[in-house]
Order: C-alpha cells, then structure tokens, then sequence
C-alpha cells in the first residue's frame, strides 16, 4: 500500500459545536489505559481492566474576540462545571472521534512578549466514539 | 469583499503606528532610505504554518524593522538610535510579539554610511476572501 501521510493540517476540532480551528495549534486525543498483569503458574497474563481518555489542546488565548473558546470554558467551567461539552475531533476526512469533556479554566496571562497561548488537559467523559468511513 | 492580504493587513498597520515617531517609514526593502528611517522587512523563517485545518491560510508572521540614523558622530549617532527605537518600541500596537534588538552596526548604502540596527517583530495573519 502507498505511505499515507496526515498533518496537523487535516485536523479540525469543534467544543460544543463551534469550530476553534484558528486559534488552535495542537489537538491530542489519548487514552491511559490500565493493564493488569497476573504471574501465574503457566505464564504470565493480561488484563486490560480501565481506560480514561485525555483530550489536551495548545491555542492561542482568544480573551476578548467574538465567541471566545477561553470565555465560553470559563463560563461553563464557573456556572456548569459538571455538565459536559460535546467535542469533534476530525484526524483526516473519514475518521472522525466524538466525545464529552467536562470545561476547565482556562490559564490567563503569559511571559513577555510572546503571544498568550492556553494549554488545557480535559478530562474526557467515558469512551470515545468513531466513525470511519 | 476584497481579499486580505499580509501588506494591508499586517505590514501596513505597522507602518502607520510607528509613523508618528520615525521621520521616514517603508513597508518594504527601500531602494534608498532617507535617515532617520524604519523599514518592515520580512524575517526569516518569514510565514509559519502554524495552526490546525486547512480550510483559511493561517500564519505566524515574523518581520524585522530595521532602523538607520545617520552616523555623522559616533556618540549623537547611537544616542538617536537609542532614542529613535525606544520611540518606536512604545508605538508598536497590541497584536505583535515585540523581540530582541540587535546591536547597531555601520551600514553603507549607496555613497552614504548609517547606523542601523533591527527589531525582532511577529504576529499571526488569517487570509480572507
């Protein structure tokens, strides 16, 4: 088969349904999943018993633009902290991971002079769900 | 709606803010600058893909202005230079990253020697239209 390759260029990513494509510069969906080993008398083996999803974004902070990703998780992360946000994760035309995350506050400020970037780790709720096609 | 592009958008806005505190100001490599002046050139790396998709050309944009006095007298010369970029510096609106100015060194540009030195500036341009 011919090599396939993919870039950052291929993704997009929509947090509640708005498309944050412009400010973001990193999108990272990954699980940690927990194996359990057991040394038995045969040989050893494995169990994989839990898995919790990660979903980490690097932006540039948006404070003040019209429709704000770091005002609208701060809002969401004040007044509903535990209600979760539907995110899209679209690797490559064909492949596209949807789950919830529960909203975060946004770090503020940054170091002189560089632009003000936002790195946010969500905690995704439950498993992912895919769609290839 | 007319495209946007990185002259108007970027370049130009530059020029205009730093207008009021540099006699000559040019948004492109001059042919022959008239001292005391500040000239927008592009940096490099000069245009960084730097963002998700591909749906808009997104872009970290890195420039330098360089800014030539005259250097008639060593110590008067590196005094406006001082002057002329701390000027500078404070009329450079929000929107760029402000880095590191080098040290001044003699130039020769046509018959004529200047003072110059350059300031390490970027931002971020999004095509539309």
């Amino acid at each position: 088969m011919a090599t396939t390759v993919i870039t950052g260029r291929d993704l997009a990513m929509t947090i509640a349904t708005k498309n944050y494509d412009e400010q973001a510069t990193s999108a990272t969906l990954s699980a940690d999943v927990t194996i359990e080993t057991y040394d038995t008398l045969y040989s050893k083996a494995y169990k994989s018993i839990d898995s919790q999803w990660t979903f980490d974004v690097e932006m540039l902070a948006d404070w003040g633009a019209a429709d704000s990703l770091c005002e609208a998780l701060w809002t969401a992360a004040e007044s509903a902290p535990n209600t979760a946000l539907a995110v899209s994760l679209t690797a490559v035309t064909g492949a596209v991971f949807s789950f919830n995350v529960l909203p975060i506050f946004p770090s503020v400020g940054g170091s002189s002079p560089d632009a003000q970037t936002v790195s946010m780790s969500f905690t995704v709720v439950g498993t992912p769900t895919e769609t290839f096609s | 709606m007319t495209a946007s592009s990185i002259l108007t958008s970027v370049r130009t806005p530059l020029k205009t803010a730093i207008q009021g505190v540099a006699a000559n100001t040019y948004d492109s490599v001059p042919e022959s600058p008239i001292v005391p002046f500040a000239a927008i050139v592009p940096n490099t790396p000069y245009l960084q893909p730097s963002f998700l998709g591909k749906g808009n050309v997104k872009l970290k944009v890195n420039l330098v202005m360089t800014v030539g006095v005259a250097i008639y007298d060593n110590q008067s010369a590196l005094d406006n230079m001082e002057k002329l970029v701390i000027s500078i510096l404070a009329a450079i609106p929000s929107g760029y990253e402000v880095g590191d100015v080098s040290n001044p060194i003699p130039l020769n540009i046509g018959a004529s020697e200047i003072l110059a030195c350059e300031i390490q500036l970027s931002t971020y341009y999004t095509q539309t239209n």
